[in-house]
């Protein structure tokens, strides 16, 4: 039979340790590729608000430790609009607030008069009045979850809001959330003056490259926005989260490779006196090691699709959630799968390595003496 | 086949065990020619297994010499080739893994070898076959008679074609009709095929089915016998 089929048949000889083992390491999996997933999905839904509106690029707080605390003032919006590469620079204030069930409901204050210039396609109703002080527009799936139309009132805070339209952006915390008048969230919010992120959209044929680093050269206190890797730089919270994500994978790397190697230290002493006719009929210490390794990692592999299949189902279920429905668009790339098999066959070397040097260094007449 | 040449050359070896006291071997002398049957007979515990097992290289000498068609065992590296390719060993335990099917054992020497795994599988079929077994390939160790695995295990020894076939104790856990099988079976192999086979057996009357008996006693060969 081919070497592969004897690798897979010797696990099969032990049916329940090899599925049990092969759970135990999906559970780890599932971790790394459900918190992959959940990071991915989340940097990837981040990455549209740096471009929302039709705009070229987002501008915040240099250094701040997350970038929905970044803190600009209306004087470095004039700054920025005062350059003549900007066609037009919006300010943006956000905040979160509890609103439902959602603990996280954005809100974003925006100038009336900017909405035009942000781009923002309406379903229903019209825009904000441009005195407006208590309208609010709701994005779809906003008001699919409140059950608010046009017309209808949201309480925010305690103060009421007309809904005066529904929006469809494609962006799932502009659609998740609503869009009010600047002055007012800043009123509320107690941050008179100051707003989030300043949005830039500068005239056809500039260098957007040039443009950005005379902002930043001009403006130390800034940080320029293009691709999500400079949001990565900006904002702590993003690194945390891949440092977590890092952390968690070691975690899963370790906690597995005990149990491999507790499952593979038992099957190598089990199968002593096999080891030692095979050796006895010429078989290599190569070829021993092979099959110990081969075992292991399929094993390991085994509990890698079990965890990623888990993973998926993990990640469909927590949209159930209309919090996590409004924070993040979940996305499957085969990087994070690709992550999740490598944990697996890193598992399974780490688990592995040491009852197959065990099994290598039998001599053959010993272990087939052996009881 | 050269007759008169010398396939085994043992010169003076000294086996011990458990840090020095017991003495399996001390000082064996012996010398096999090719194509020769030969048996190495005496009491349990004079070192005839050892002897076999030390040419078989499933273990080494402390000291002295095991010349192998030329080949000093102690100039090997490793030995799993030499394993593989020029000696075939069969154990008093025909050591079959009760898993796999009969080919497949057959064929767990030949994964050392470039053959495909196809005619790994024809090879093992061919080789069942040799030892009247050619309609019990897909049948495991388990649901075999005690003759039967030990004729599976002759054709395991057989699977690379090797020049020279070691027995340890064959017959020694077979009735006397299956015994006598698995001994006739080996001397058939040995006359079509021309090897050299060394057979180790406590039982004078299985021996004497050899071209020469060789006596050992405390360790020692003390009678080389005569062809």
């Amino acid at each position: 039979m081919p070497f592969f089929v004897l690798i897979f048949r010797n696990l099969l000889r032990q049916r329940i340790r090899t599925l049990l083992t092969a759970v135990g390491i999906s559970i780890g999996i599932t971790t790394v590729v459900a918190l992959g997933v959940v990071t991915h999905s989340f940097k990837s839904t981040a990455k549209d608000i740096l471009h929302a509106g039709g705009t070229d690029f987002a501008i915040g707080q240099a250094g701040s430790a997350d970038l929905s605390f970044s803190t600009l003032t209306q004087e470095q919006l004039d700054e920025i609009a005062a350059y003549p590469e900007v066609d037009h620079a919006i300010g943006l204030l956000m905040a979160f607030s509890k609103l439902g069930s959602n603990p996280y409901f954005v809100q974003l204050g925006i100038e009336p008069a900017d909405l035009e210039h942000f781009e923002v396609p309406l379903l229903e109703g019209r825009y904000l009045a441009p005195d407006a002080t208590d309208e609010i527009l709701l994005g779809q799936e906003a008001s699919s979850q409140l059950g608010k139309r046009p017309g209808d009132t949201v309480e925010l805070k305690d103060r009421s809001f007309t809904v005066v339209g529904i929006y469809h952006t494609g962006d799932v915390w502009e659609d998740g959330g609503a869009m009010l008048p600047l002055a007012t969230l800043q009123e509320y919010e107690r941050k008179s003056g100051l707003m989030t992120l300043i949005y830039v959209k500068a005239k056809a044929g500039t260098d957007l490259d040039a443009l950005t680093a005379r902002i930043e050269e001009d403006h130390p206190e800034l940080a320029t926005l293009r691709t999500l890797s400079d949001y990565n730089e900006v904002d702590q919270g993003m690194q945390m989260m891949d440092a977590l994500n890092l952390a968690i994978s070691f975690l899963a790397v370790f906690i597995g490779g005990i149990g491999v190697m507790n499952t593979m230290v038992m099957s190598v002493t089990e199968r002593t006196r096999e080891f030692g006719i095979l050796r006895a009929v010429g078989w290599r210490q190569r070829r021993v090691l092979q099959m110990v390794l081969g075992e292991s990692i399929l094993l390991c592999l085994i509990g890698a699709l079990i965890g990623s299949i888990l993973a998926v189902i993990f990640t469909r279920v927590i949209l159930i959630f209309p919090v996590v429905r409004s924070l993040l668009a979940i996305e499957y790339t085969p990087d994070v799968f690709i992550r999740g098999f490598a944990v697996g066959v890193a598992v399974a070397l780490l688990g592995a390595i040491y009852p197959a040097i065990r099994a290598v260094r039998l001599s053959p007449i010993q272990a087939i003496r052996y009881e | 086949m050269n007759r008169n040449s010398i396939a085994i050359d043992v010169q003076d070896v000294v086996k011990t065990y458990e840090e020095g006291r017991i003495h399996a071997l001390t000082g064996a002398t012996l010398q096999v020619r090719e194509g020769e049957f030969v048996a190495i007979t005496g009491p349990s515990g004079c070192g005839k297994s050892t002897l076999l097992h030390l040419i078989g290289a499933l273990d080494r000498p402390d000291s002295g010499r095991i010349v192998v068609n030329g080949t000093d065992l102690a100039h090997m590296r490793d030995l799993s080739h030499y394993r593989a390719h020029d000696v075939g060993m069969v154990f008093q335990l025909h050591n079959l893994l009760p898993t796999l099917s009969a080919s497949a054992n057959v064929q767990l020497p030949m994964y050392e070898t470039q053959l495909s795994f196809w005619e790994r599988r024809a090879k093992a079929q061919s080789l069942l076959e040799a030892v009247d077994l050619g309609d019990r390939a897909n049948t495991p160790p388990t649901k075999l008679s005690g003759g039967e695995r030990q004729r599976v295990a002759i054709a395991r020894a057989l699977a690379n074609d090797p020049p020279i076939l070691l027995a340890d104790e064959p017959t020694g856990n077979l009735d006397s009709k299956a015994g006598q099988m698995v001994l006739d079976l080996l001397r058939r192999i040995q006359r079509e095929r021309g090897v050299t086979l060394v057979l180790v057996s406590h039982d004078v009357q299985i021996a004497s089915a050899a071209e020469r008996i060789v006596r050992m006693l405390d360790g020692r060969v003390v009678d080389a016998g005569v062809t």
